[in-house]
């Protein structure tokens, strides 16, 4: 601390406490953090941003809460002939239907952090660049997680019965949890390409609501018409949708597993290093 | 002093109010209302294209899997109707809002206009817009294989309980855009109204729903709207439901007319 003195000429001079001055002088500046460091870090603040705007939240739970409820009791019975029979096949296609919708949140994050100015005060930071994009999707890892909860527990309350057992079910959501992780990247990428958080959402969801309602999450393709059935096949929503109600029911076809995971292969090899250079250029 | 200083300047007296100039007010506020629309691109996403994309969605990915006992796009185009009207109606709400927290109606009691002109335009334009999006949705209903075999008395009898329902969802909107304080309120309040078509005859027989559920199916405003207009369009029996329909709208518009009145009337006073 310091302390006035009076000086020769009637005025005061600060006498610096020589603790202070060993301290500033003595301890050398702290060490870079590391890749791994920064991005928990930022995958912390993610998590920070929702405790101080739980509104954000809603997605999370009430969407998917809405969705199954209206799917399970409204149409269950024309679909399925039950709702309790309807909801054995349309849990697993709910919960990739959800996830997947809530990715498109990560580039809204992003959008936004531009948009205020915050990337511009990361710049000035001494950390590995990309900390910023990956502890974002971190971040967002766990908010796919808690809505995968919500979902199960609900389904489970509704008389979702799944044959696999806890390990089934932990692993579909794991599939589930790589297969966002993976197509979040495609939402970091346009959050850096569009002006506007408007735009961005109107742009994510044209691309969103036919993947996730054109495939077999809600009824089997059978059904639909030969030309929809085409884009219904080759739709990756619709292998994961398969791939995770094999792993619930216990009954898997690792192909399908085989085809989510090549697709998310696919979406990190084509819009990770399309996002890093976005990413690069509006640094 | 000057010959301005001597002259003396009566405030005009006010304006005797006259049915013609009170039409020319209703006009140039249902032209405002029309101009808002053309203008306001998410209202008119959410009154077309929503309803269009719906239309499609319950066709052609669940149209095949609901056996409704005749082709699923004649079942559901009545209530993907009605959907429409509720859609678009639900945007009056946010105008109505807007309107009273903007300041304009300040603006407009300085004028020598009727102020509820302000509502009418609103009620006129959300009316025209909704009429124009069920047409358009009709359209392409019939492009993609809709057949109904009404007969032209059917069709007027139709078109009266549609524009009968638009007005009655306007004027529910308009209540909650003047108890509303924020847009973004006004969005929440209309959000119950767009979820009551989903828990009717809209899009699955009531019968196929459980027993709790039927119940408010069947008892509930949208669900005799739907099968009068589903009667009408397809030529089959309607039974009760019709006058059932028209005393909804009917009651509904007595109710909610008078209350939007007095909010209007409460939240215009000097």
């Amino acid at each position: 601390m310091t302390t006035p003195t009076t000086t020769s000429t009637g005025g005061t001079a600060p006498v610096i406490d020589q603790k202070l001055l060993a301290a500033l002088s003595s301890i050398d500046r702290p060490p870079r953090p590391n890749p791994a460091q920064a991005s928990f870090t930022f995958g912390w603040r993610a998590l920070l941003k929702i405790k101080h705007v739980p509104e954000q939240l809603f997605d999370v739970t009430m969407f998917p809460i809405m969705f199954t409820l209206m799917f399970t009791y409204l149409f269950g019975g024309a679909l399925a002939g039950s709702p309790r029979e309807y909801i054995q096949d349309l849990l697993p296609g709910i919960l990739v239907l959800t996830v997947a919708m809530i990715t498109m949140y990560t580039g809204l994050g992003i959008n936004k952090d531009i948009n205020k100015g915050v990337f511009d005060r990361f710049r000035s930071l001494p950390i590995w660049r990309p900390a910023v994009l990956v502890g974002a999707l971190f971040g967002d890892v766990l908010r796919y997680t808690l809505a995968s909860i919500i979902v199960i527990g609900l389904g489970l309350l509704i008389g979702f019965r799944p044959d696999g057992g806890v390990l089934g079910v932990v692993a579909a959501v794991a599939l589930l949890l790589v297969f966002a992780f993976s197509l979040s990247w495609i939402w970091t990428a346009l959050g850096f390409l569009m002006r506007t958080e408007e735009s961005l959402m109107a742009v994510s969801m044209m691309i969103l609501f036919p993947l996730t309602f054109i495939s077999n999450v809600f009824v089997d393709p059978e059904t639909m018409p030969g030309w929809l059935q085409a884009f219904v096949d080759v739709n990756p929503i619709t292998h994961l949708s398969t791939a995770s109600r094999g792993l619930m029911h216990g009954d898997v076809d690792m192909t399908q597993v085989g085809w989510v995971l090549v697709a998310c292969v696919a979406l990190v090899a084509v819009f990770g290093p399309l996002t890093m250079r976005l990413f690069r250029t509006k640094q | 002093m000057s010959v301005l200083d001597q002259t003396r300047v009566d405030r005009p007296s006010p304006r005797p109010r006259r049915l013609s100039w009170t039409v020319s007010d209703a006009a140039v506020m249902i032209d405002r209302g029309m101009r808002h629309t053309l203008r306001n691109g998410d209202a008119l996403f959410m009154s077309v294209f929503l309803p269009i994309m719906l239309l499609l969605l319950f066709v052609y990915v669940f149209g095949g899997a609901i056996d409704v006992g005749t082709g699923y796009i004649n079942y559901v185009v009545p209530g993907i109707i009605l959907l429409c009207a509720g859609f678009g109606a639900a945007t009056t709400a946010v105008g109505v809002t807007n309107d009273m927290t903007t300041g304009i109606i300040d603006r407009f009691r300085s004028l020598p206009i009727a102020t509820w002109t302000v509502v009418l335009g609103h009620v006129v334009a959300s009316m025209a817009r909704n009429l124009f999006a069920t047409g358009l949705v009709l359209g392409i209903a019939v492009a993609i294989g809709f057949r109904p075999t009404a007969s032209p008395l059917d069709w007027v009898g139709a078109i009266a309980v549609v524009a009968l329902f638009i007005l009655m969802m306007t004027w529910v909107s308009v209540m909650f855009g003047l108890i509303a304080k924020t847009a973004d309120a006004a969005s929440g309040f209309t959000f119950f109204i767009l979820f009551l078509p989903y828990v009717s005859s809209a899009f699955v027989p009531t019968d196929t729903m459980p027993a709790a559920l039927h119940g408010f199916a069947e008892h509930q405003p949208i669900t005799p709207i739907i099968e009068t207009v589903r009667g009408l369009l397809m030529g089959t029996p309607i039974g009760n439901s019709w006058w059932i329909a028209l005393l909804w709208c009917a009651a509904i518009l007595l109710v909610v007319v008078p209350i939007s009145s007095h909010l209007f009337r409460s939240r215009t006073r000097v």
